[in-house]
């Protein structure tokens, strides 16, 4: 297991090695010059000169990057074209409030979709079945910012129930209060951010259930007279389980996708509406730096799910 | 010749259950209803651009505007319907672009070994776990006045991966088979037997994932457009919704958002319903009820 957990760690080390590298080329190297970016018209030339020797501009392309790769490792993301802050205090600010829509969705997709899954899947051509399977296929289909604008529409400003963007009230403060005004500001963009993955869930549990029945040990099971439920919920779920994490680990990279949209359409202060701003603002070293801690976080992710993966099923370990 | 017949047969049972496929039948005839409108788009409405009347501003769906207009006073309709052209094109080519790049790594990794197969495997887990949807939206932030065809590129680029690794698995399973073996003690060459062999045994399973690349395509090109990241003179479904949300009209407009939206799920849905039919088709253990 010690081996398995280091050879993962190692992979996790290369495919971040492999993000920063591409993202650092991919924003250099394009036709849209960031120095020009920052000029101001007014600005004499030894101003000039210094503001690119502040963002290091002025050196040749691979000392910017081995610097920025330096200054990676003491933690430095570069500093704001928009802001002049240092970009990783902003995204520090931002983080928090990514991780709790992101975890608290993901959550209960599983809870959910899960469970779910395996009945549907149990049984298959059952109305039960028909229905999860309609709602999962519409799931899968829909288009992330519509269903946010529509949720928006009608609890927003039709009934007025729930707040119509943000992540909190400015000025409630303390305690439970505050608590209870997070809360609130989550549920639409969970239920939007949520949707597509839920369905996603079960539609990969639905598949490996009716793969797991069809096999020997089951029928084995079954014929030495084991109870139905034990059958499922025992024998059946549990290696239904290995395909649905592996699956759930790879949707964790287009979840952070799905939450760029959700945040800005709920105007939700997170990572991803951060890159949306740095878009428009053409804040090169903040989406460099956003998409790089994304990229962290799903790669930290996706090596704890493969351990979780690796404890369900024992083949993995021996290889 | 017997051969041949009995290849003839093998296919007929797929067509045939394929045909018995509701939801793969809903499929085709939604894809084949897309393609119709894109290719007769010039037929059935003019485009429209630049402003309109002051007075169309915002109008409920009509007799006039089926869809109802947009801010601009703009026919949502024509913007919609022209948009469908748009997204078949971004689709067929961020697909093509994608089986050019994947089709081969996959093919690699599977059928080679060693460390090619090391090689192709390990590149293809770590763009798939890389959240795609961002660095596409950084590299169309960098790419200047992006054409509809520069985004239909960086979706294709950026797509291969789930293709790699479906040609891999299909590979690996058809590598194993007895007829291959056959092939290798004939000894045909390696390349024939991956182009001629390999390649045309494991096709199903990855055309199954050409037509989900090609749903998911259209949902990345909606939320480019979406961001203000794609061509602002190709109607889109995602700028519709990019407009409808820049304006502030979604709130109080709500046909502006509905169309593009359910143009997008039709789009979605009749994709992904054929590649169901086509997959439980050639795939009993699934479609036996």
């Amino acid at each position: 297991m010690g081996k398995y957990i280091q050879k993962r760690l190692f992979k996790g080390a290369i495919t971040f090695f492999i993000t920063v590298t591409l993202t650092f080329f991919i924003v250099r190297l394009m036709p849209s010059d960031p120095a020009t970016m920052l000029m101001d018209p007014r600005m004499t030339e030894a101003q000039r000169q210094q503001m690119l020797m502040d963002f290091g501009l002025d050196k040749p392309l691979y000392i910017q990057y081995f610097t920025y790769i330096f200054n990676l490792f003491k933690g430095e993301l570069g500093i704001s074209f928009m802001q002049k802050r240092e970009v990783m205090d902003i995204i520090m600010d931002r983080l928090p409030w990514t991780l709790l829509l992101m975890i608290i969705t993901q959550a209960i997709t599983m809870l959910v979709g899960i469970p779910l899954g395996i009945y549907a899947g149990y049984r298959r051509g059952s109305v039960f079945d028909q229905v999860t399977n309609a709602f999962a296929i519409f799931g899968i289909s829909i288009f992330v910012p519509w269903l946010g604008f529509t949720l928006l529409y009608f609890f927003g400003y039709r009934l007025g129930l729930l707040p119509i963007g943000g992540a909190y009230t400015p000025g409630v403060e303390g305690g439970i209060q505050y608590f209870l005004d997070v809360g609130q500001h989550l549920i639409l963009p969970i239920i939007t951010l949520m949707t597509i993955y839920l369905a996603n869930y079960v539609l990969y549990t639905r598949g490996s259930v009716i793969d797991v029945l069809s096999e020997d040990y089951i029928r084995t099971a079954r014929s030495k007279g084991m109870e139905e439920n034990r059958v499922l919920w025992k024998h059946a779920s549990k290696n239904a389980m290995i395909p649905t994490v592996t699956a759930a680990g790879l949707m964790l990279g287009r979840m952070v996708g799905g939450a760029v949209l959700t945040e800005t359409v709920f105007a939700y202060p997170g990572v991803g509406r951060m890159i949306y701003q740095a878009v428009s603002q053409q804040d090169f070293p903040i989406l460099q730096g956003a998409f790089i801690i994304l990229a962290l976080s799903v790669i930290i992710m996706n090596i704890l799910t493969d351990v979780i993966n690796a404890y369900l099923d024992p083949r993995i370990k021996i290889d | 010749m017997k051969n041949k017949n009995n290849f003839l047969d093998r296919w007929d049972k797929e067509i045939k259950a394929f045909f018995s496929h509701k939801l793969g039948i809903a499929g085709l005839i939604g894809v084949s209803f897309l393609i119709i409108v894109a290719i007769l788009a010039p037929l059935i409405v003019e485009p429209v651009e630049g402003y309109g009347a002051f007075e169309d501003k915002l109008l409920k769906p009509s007799m006039d505007h089926f869809f109802g207009t947009d801010d601009m006073g703009l026919d949502l309709f024509s913007q919609v319907v022209w948009g469908t052209r748009a997204s078949i094109k971004v689709g067929v080519i961020a697909v093509s672009i994608a089986m050019l790049i994947g089709v081969p790594i996959g093919l690699m990794s599977g059928y080679s070994g060693g460390i090619l197969d090391t090689l192709g495997t390990g590149l293809t887990d770590i763009f798939l776990t890389i959240p795609m949807l961002p660095l596409m939206i950084i590299v169309a932030a960098v790419t200047e006045s992006n054409s509809i065809n520069t985004v239909a590129l960086i979706i294709g680029i950026f797509s291969w991966p789930m293709i790699a690794r479906i040609t891999k698995s299909s590979t690996l399973r058809v590598s194993g088979m007895q007829y291959i073996e056959a092939a290798n003690s004939l000894g045909i060459k390696k390349r024939d037997i991956i182009f001629k062999h390999v390649l045309m045994n494991a096709s199903t399973p990855i055309f199954v994932n050409l037509t989900i690349v090609m749903a998911t395509s259209i949902i990345t090109e909606s939320a480019i457009s979406f961001l203000g990241l794609g061509d602002p003179t190709t109607h889109s479904w995602g700028k519709i919704l990019h407009n409808s949300y820049q304006s502030g009209a979604f709130a109080t407009a709500w046909w502006y958002s509905l169309f593009p939206s359910l143009a997008i799920m039709f789009f979605v849905i009749s994709f992904n319903f054929l590649s169901m039919g086509v997959r439980d088709a050639l795939n009993p253990k699934i479609s036996r009820e």
